[in-house]
């Protein structure tokens, strides 16, 4: 246990700090976290990457109906498979983190919410959040015309220029809207 | 910058590392002085000309923040992290030096927020709550928590400059004024002789009377005591009502910031009742959303909350086209129901006056016999109860009404929402006009009761006092009925529905934690302590220990009995909306502190004031008792050479902030029309590239 922590020496530290809106105390215990994630075999915890089916093991991301979309978006891999390393979940909690800005929350949450990675919200894109955020399975979803009620509904709203997706811009815009959307766009270990 | 343009659209994936989708990036960027292309060998796509202007004014104020709030991977900001440090020579000592402090104090800025974050007051537990229940349920623990600080503020206030010094001065000083008028309305004797057993120690703290009526607690204790030495002097009565003033005015500043930051939110985030579809959708997960089943409930709160909204939506338009004769009938249906309310209110109102009378009569023919005390407790006790039953039966009855009446939801509930403001404050305004009533002879100095002493002095020694116990009275109930309810109704009903698996225990279903009856519950026992300080000291501190109390109960109730709210509560104009039923029952406790001031007589018998005609004469009998410059400086202040200039200057304010104002509304019209026109000229654009290319 008493390696882990000197892997993490005080230059690093004091870089990933500023460089993110974590602090001191939740680098460290993202690297105890990241570490209790590592075959036994491994010793060199920073740049190992963790497949995907084991960051979901986490308890907080574990029943997140998001969880392979936000792995998919923080992941650098070349082979965009969802795996992470440690910079990587750096960056991922520093987006969740309490003190990060509204814009990069924002940012992130598009493109967590833009499934088919096209830049834009479209109607596919839209049914499918929906779709995570009611469970939708069988008889606990929307009836088709209520979703093409809701879908509808949302792009009136919402799509100012009227192109039928919902842009980066006219998200942010929705989002700027309601205060409450900084609180709940947060995952804390 | 074109040919990226066609990239993009032509491949399927998007690139979000180029600063083209961003367009908040550039400001940020354009801030750094990044001109080394070391930092995009990895990531070609990134174009960095896209950015900076190399504006060196912008100086390096944002710098440490920026690097932070940049949307790329952290290899890239690593990158630029090594880029930005090698540039660092070229800047000069002064600029050097300039950045070292200024990220020594961002770090001590940090140090500060964690540690304060530390002290606030449950601010664990209340995360917890919204995390678990909503920002609704949320809103009402932050209101609660602000009532708590503001009652042990203004204790300490009082405590400070009252209870303290009457403490200290109570042997030392001597009588203010001497006593001058009819001995017979002096007499004042609040202790009762005999042995004091525990059996009536426990029932006179309940009542407020017996060894609690001449003490700290209530008006007439305090002396009109008035110290004075060679360059210090201190008069009580004069302390006493500063205080009084002074506490009312420091609430109501309280709750006006509090209401400040509060419709700032509001107003940017629009109205309450139109229905936000996007907002729902975009904001509606709760990312701190923890386990299997926690997940599923929000998962099943979310689709209710849409399909109802849908509902709704189209049950309005169906609405909207019903016939002439339909409309009639429904609004004078609507007609009938709220003259059947009003009749309701005015059943509760007599309800509650004549239970105070009842009361008062009872307390006043009381003689000091040891039996039958229980009785005499509920006697005391009986408008508490009846105003507890009124407000709990009349907005039921009202909720059932509410469903002929065929409102559409979200109407539905600020209908209610006012029922129950008004019947509450109408219900506490009818027991303080029945005090009054009783004690000053309905205001008729002529009537033989009141003639002799300016107030009914038979039945009210000391009317103070007895004022102050019914206000400590109604906290009290208010306190011992929360709990009474929560170990009473609430514990078995989970019991029951958790257990025992039926259709009737399917229907009931478990507790909803309903916010507004709550919030407006607190509201009411603040009004009470408001109307009651002047007469009751110690009666900020008493409702500090019951909110506090009552935190730890409801919040215990939340997490045991509760399932999370099916219809959210917008929490941001909700909280606005609280602050502003607060400041209500700050006025209704102002207009009974300002006549109590100002018209009634003061107890003969007892308290500070006990010598003068009004509380509000000493202020005059003291005031030519300053030396002649004060007098004169104060005398200019009430003039009008000055307040004419303040009241302009005012007015002159407050024309610039509504400038301000609308100013800002047409800037947000105008920031959104140019959204539309910035991608309508993006589309036209990559038209003619597509047409050009082929």
């Amino acid at each position: 246990m008493g390696t882990t922590a000197s892997q993490l020496d005080k230059g690093m530290l004091s870089e990933y700090q500023e460089l993110t809106f974590l602090t001191k105390q939740e680098i460290l215990l993202a690297y105890k976290r990241f570490s209790e994630l590592l075959p036994k075999e491994e010793t060199n915890g920073i740049s190992y990457r963790i497949p995907m089916n084991a960051i979901l093991e986490l308890p907080e991301l574990k029943t997140n109906p998001f969880n392979e979309r936000i792995c998919k978006v923080f992941s650098t891999s070349d082979s965009h498979d969802g795996s992470l390393n440690f910079d990587d979940f750096l960056d991922l909690l520093s987006a969740f983190s309490d003190s990060a800005t509204l814009e990069i929350k924002s940012h992130y949450a598009f493109r967590i919410f833009d499934f088919d990675d096209d830049g834009t919200l479209g109607r596919q894109d839209l049914e499918k959040l929906v779709n995570c955020l009611t469970g939708g399975t069988g008889d606990t979803s929307l009836t088709p015309d209520e979703m093409k009620q809701l879908i509808d509904n949302i792009l009136e709203e919402s799509d100012i220029d009227k192109d039928g997706t919902v842009n980066l811009s006219e998200f942010q815009h929705v989002i700027s809207r309601s205060p409450d959307f900084v609180s709940s766009f947060k995952i804390v270990l | 910058m074109i040919s990226e343009l066609q990239r993009q659209h032509s491949r399927g994936e998007y690139n979000y590392v180029a600063g083209d989708g961003y367009p908040g990036d550039h400001h940020s960027l354009r801030l750094r002085r990044l001109s080394s292309q070391m930092s995009i060998h990895d990531f070609p796509h990134y174009n960095p000309s896209l950015s900076d202007a190399g504006d060196s004014e912008a100086g390096d104020h944002g710098q440490p923040r920026d690097l932070r709030s940049l949307p790329l991977p952290m290899a890239i900001k690593k990158a630029k992290l090594k880029s930005r440090g090698i540039q660092v020579p070229v800047l000069s000592k002064v600029e050097l030096w300039k950045q070292e402090k200024l990220k020594k104090l961002r770090k001590f800025q940090t140090k500060a927020r964690e540690f304060l974050y530390f002290l606030v007051l449950w601010g664990k537990t209340i995360q917890k709550i919204g995390g678990n229940f909503g920002g609704g349920v949320k809103s009402y623990f932050l209101f609660l928590r602000f009532l708590v600080v503001l009652n042990f503020v203004s204790f300490l206030l009082i405590a400070g400059f009252v209870i303290i010094p009457s403490l200290v001065f109570r042997q030392v000083g001597t009588s203010f004024m001497n006593s001058t008028g009819n001995e017979r309305c002096t007499i004042y004797e609040p202790n009762p002789p005999g042995l004091v057993v525990f059996y009536n120690f426990f029932l006179d703290l309940l009542s407020g009377t017996g060894f609690m009526e001449y003490s700290f607690m209530f008006y007439g204790y305090y002396k009109n005591t008035m110290v004075e030495n060679n360059s210090f002097s201190y008069k009580i009565p004069l302390a006493y009502l500063f205080t009084a003033v002074f506490y009312f005015a420091f609430c109501l500043i309280c709750i006006i910031a509090r209401m400040g930051t509060a419709a700032r939110v509001a107003v940017a985030t629009g109205g309450s009742t139109v229905v936000n579809y996007s907002m729902t959708v975009f904001n509606g997960w709760n990312f701190g959303c923890l386990g299997e089943t926690a997940t599923k409930l929000k998962q099943k709160n979310l689709l209710y909350r849409l399909q109802v909204d849908l509902e709704e939506e189209s049950l309005k338009k169906r609405a909207a086209s019903l016939t002439l004769l339909k409309k009639f009938g429904l609004h004078s249906l609507r007609l009938l129901m709220a003259l059947l309310v009003l009749g309701l209110n005015i059943a509760a109102f007599y309800g509650i006056s004549y239970a105070t009378t009842y009361s008062q009569e009872q307390q006043n023919k009381r003689v000091n016999k040891e039996s039958d005390r229980i009785q005499d407790l509920f006697f005391e006790y009986l408008p508490s109860i009846v105003i507890s039953v009124a407000n709990f039966l009349v907005p039921l009855l009202c909720d059932q009404i509410a469903k002929v009446e065929h409102y559409s939801p979200s109407i539905t509930v600020i209908v209610a929402l006012l029922r129950a403001v008004v019947l509450r404050f109408v219900g506490l305004g009818v027991l303080l006009f029945t005090l009054w009533d009783q004690i000053t002879c309905t205001g008729n100095m002529d009537d033989a009761k009141c003639k002799e002493c300016s107030y009914n002095y038979a039945s009210y020694a000391c009317w103070e006092t007895r004022v102050g116990q019914e206000m400590y009275k109604l906290t009290l109930f208010d306190l011992l009925i929360n709990i009474a309810v929560l170990v009473l109704v609430e514990f078995p009903r989970r019991m029951v529905v958790d257990n025992w698996s039926s259709k009737v225990s399917q229907l009931v279903g478990r507790q909803e934690f309903v916010v507004s009856s709550n919030v407006l519950g607190l509201v009411y026992s603040q009004t009470v302590v408001w109307t009651g300080a002047l007469f009751c000291p110690l009666l900020p501190l008493i409702n500090t220990v019951k909110f506090v109390i009552l935190f730890y109960c409801k919040k215990i109730t939340l997490f045991s009995n509760c399932r999370p709210p099916q219809k959210t509560f917008r929490s941001t104009t909700s909280a606005f909306f609280f602050l502003v039923v607060l400041l209500l029952g700050w006025m209704l406790a102002s207009v009974v502190m300002i006549y109590s001031i100002a018209v009634i007589h003061p107890s003969r018998g007892c308290g500070p004031f006990r010598f003068s005609d009004n509380m509000w004469l000493i202020i005059p009998t003291s005031f030519y008792n300053l030396s002649a410059a004060t007098q004169e400086f104060l005398f200019f202040i009430g003039s009008q050479a000055f307040t004419i200039p303040l009241f302009s200057l005012s007015g002159l304010v407050m024309c610039y902030v509504i400038a301000l104002f609308s100013i800002y509304g047409k800037s947000v019209g105008l920031l959104r029309l140019q959204l539309k026109r910035e991608s309508r000229d993006k589309q036209f654009l990559v038209k003619q590239i597509e047409e050009l290319s082929r």
